[in-house]
């Protein structure tokens, strides 16, 4: 006779035996695609993550955009502060083809400034149209502007933007421009000597520069106009008059004609 | 009165009948082939498959087919003892009783002496038992042509050298017998129920149930007895518990096969 119980017992066993393999397997198969969910997630997901990350830089880049772009307009604020006539210099620069020896230039500011104002009158004359003339007196600021670009150049590096200029007194200045001039015998430096010694009150040299400019170009105007104030400083005031009509007549500068009604009037001397 | 499932056990008791040989196509095509071999002037038989394969029904059923028409000598057990195993054969084969002991050359002179007529045929069950020195006596009687010899062996390692050893050359005739396919088992199983009229219990038996006992038995029919035994005694003894509601009764409960199984020893839980 059989013992059903204890059978039924070893059967009971036999069935959770048999199934252990089976619910293993299941629960590792759960565990193993989970687990392979869960990576294709974190596949899926990184690329977000990645984006995320890459925002940043790309939010730094727009900061800096917005940065480069303040400092640009900073740059910009500077530049259009600065004389504007910079690209024109450069041009006439290119023109002359002396421009290493120009960068080397190295005029006080204190003697630019005074420069710029002295010109002020004219500039604002005869800036709205063509002269030809003009581009005489643009040299004059040309010297200046190198150093500009000097300046400017170093922007970009905070810390080189400590910029030494050294201040020469104005003899030197001038010899120094003079010899250069002997040298290549620019216009541009002979205006600027004249233009200076006129600053100077040495008018004599001042007539003299602006004579031997007017020689090697006689179209610039800012070179006739150092020239007659010259001849009325020195007292022939009459000779600036008539020098001042015949060059009106041949360049209908505006700038002469006011200098010239000035001299009628009695308000330069 | 005894219930069916009772009757049921019965049927697969595990005993070798004639009787209760079940026909498949594929045995009986193999048995017919056996059949004409034994009408051929061969001089061995040899019947091989592993333990269960139904080799010793086989003979039994050859024994009790072929011995209404001629002289045929089934020995089921093995008979060790040389001495014993000629004096045996003189007795049945030639009517020759020796009373001391009898060797292979007293045996051999027997033989010639006898006028034979018609050539008797030895069914030897289980050879593998035999010793070696005897099979190979065996074999020599069986060259003289005056005994046919149908032996069956295990077919096992050791079994298959002693096959290919002294038989492979002597033996013209070999036929395998193997385990039943699911199919098969499922129409052994239903015609053994049916030959004793035990039909409600054939019908319990399912292609699932039968799968399932085929794949615990291997299509082996000693263990598929055995195990259709245990199964039906289980059923028994719910029935007489009357717990049979706690199981299936319209099929054979997937349940009983493995707790029979696990009896058995066909499962190991």
């Amino acid at each position: 006779m059989l013992n059903i119980i204890e059978l039924e017992k070893r059967w009971f066993k036999y069935k959770i035996k048999s199934y252990i393999p089976h619910i293993s397997i299941s629960i590792s198969l759960i565990v193993i695609s989970s687990v392979f969910f869960l990576i294709l997630n974190d596949v899926q997901s990184s690329p977000k993550k990645v984006s995320t990350k890459k925002a940043l830089p790309l939010t730094s880049l727009s900061e800096k955009k917005i940065i480069n772009k303040v400092q640009t307009s900073f740059q910009e604020e500077h530049v259009q502060k600065k004389p504007i006539i910079l690209p024109v210099v450069t041009q006439t620069n290119i023109t002359k083809n002396n421009f290493q020896n120009k960068i080397q230039l190295s005029p006080s500011l204190d003697f630019m400034k005074k420069m710029q104002n002295s010109l002020q009158p004219y500039y604002s004359n005869s800036a709205n149209r063509y002269n030809p003339l003009q581009k005489v007196e643009e040299p004059k600021t040309e010297i200046v502007v190198q150093k500009e670009v000097i300046t400017q150049s170093y922007i970009p590096k905070p810390q080189k933007r400590s910029i030494n200029i050294k201040r020469q007194n104005t003899q030197n200045d001038i010899y120094e421009i003079i010899s250069r001039f002997k040298k290549n015998s620019n216009p541009a430096l002979s205006l600027f000597v004249a233009k200076k010694y006129y600053e100077l009150g040495d008018y004599e040299k001042a007539y003299n520069y602006a004579l031997i400019t007017n020689k090697i170009n006689k179209n610039i105007e800012s070179s006739w106009i150092v020239f007659t104030k010259s001849l009325v400083k020195l007292g022939k005031r009459d000779k600036a008059i008539a020098t001042l009509k015949q060059y009106i007549k041949q360049s209908h500068s505006s700038g002469a004609r006011i200098l010239l009604d000035e001299i009628y009037a009695g308000n330069f001397k | 009165m005894n219930s069916i499932f009772a009757n049921s056990k019965d049927v697969f008791l595990d005993i070798v009948n004639a009787k209760d040989y079940v026909q498949l196509d594929r045995v009986s095509t193999i048995y017919q082939s056996l059949k004409d071999s034994i009408k051929k002037p061969l001089k061995m038989i040899l019947l091989y498959g592993r333990p269960g394969t139904g080799k010793s029904m086989f003979l039994n059923k050859l024994y009790k087919d072929l011995s209404s028409t001629q002289k045929v000598y089934l020995y089921q057990t093995p008979i060790l003892d040389e001495s014993e195993f000629y004096k045996t054969l003189a007795q049945d084969l030639f009517q020759t009783k020796y009373s001391g002991e009898l060797n292979f050359t007293q045996f051999m002179k027997i033989v010639e002496s006898k006028d034979i007529e018609e050539i008797p045929v030895v069914l030897l069950d289980e050879a593998q038992l035999y010793s070696e020195v005897l099979m190979e006596k065996i074999r020599l009687l069986s060259d003289t042509r005056t005994v046919k010899f149908v032996i069956t062996l295990h077919k096992t390692e050791k079994e298959d050298i002693i096959a290919k050893e002294h038989f492979q050359t002597r033996i013209w005739e070999t036929i395998e017998l193997e385990n039943a396919s699911s199919t098969e088992l499922k129409i052994y199983i239903q015609k053994k129920l049916m030959k004793a009229n035990c039909f409600d219990s054939a019908n319990m038996f399912t292609n699932k149930a039968v799968s399932r006992i085929h794949k615990i038995t291997k299509g082996n029919y000693r263990d598929t007895n055995k195990l259709l035994y245990t199964l039906f005694d289980l059923y028994s003894i719910y029935e007489n518990n009357q717990q049979l509601s706690a199981i299936k009764t319209n099929q054979v409960s997937n349940k009983i096969i493995e707790m029979s199984a696990i009896h058995t020893g066909l499962i190991d839980a």
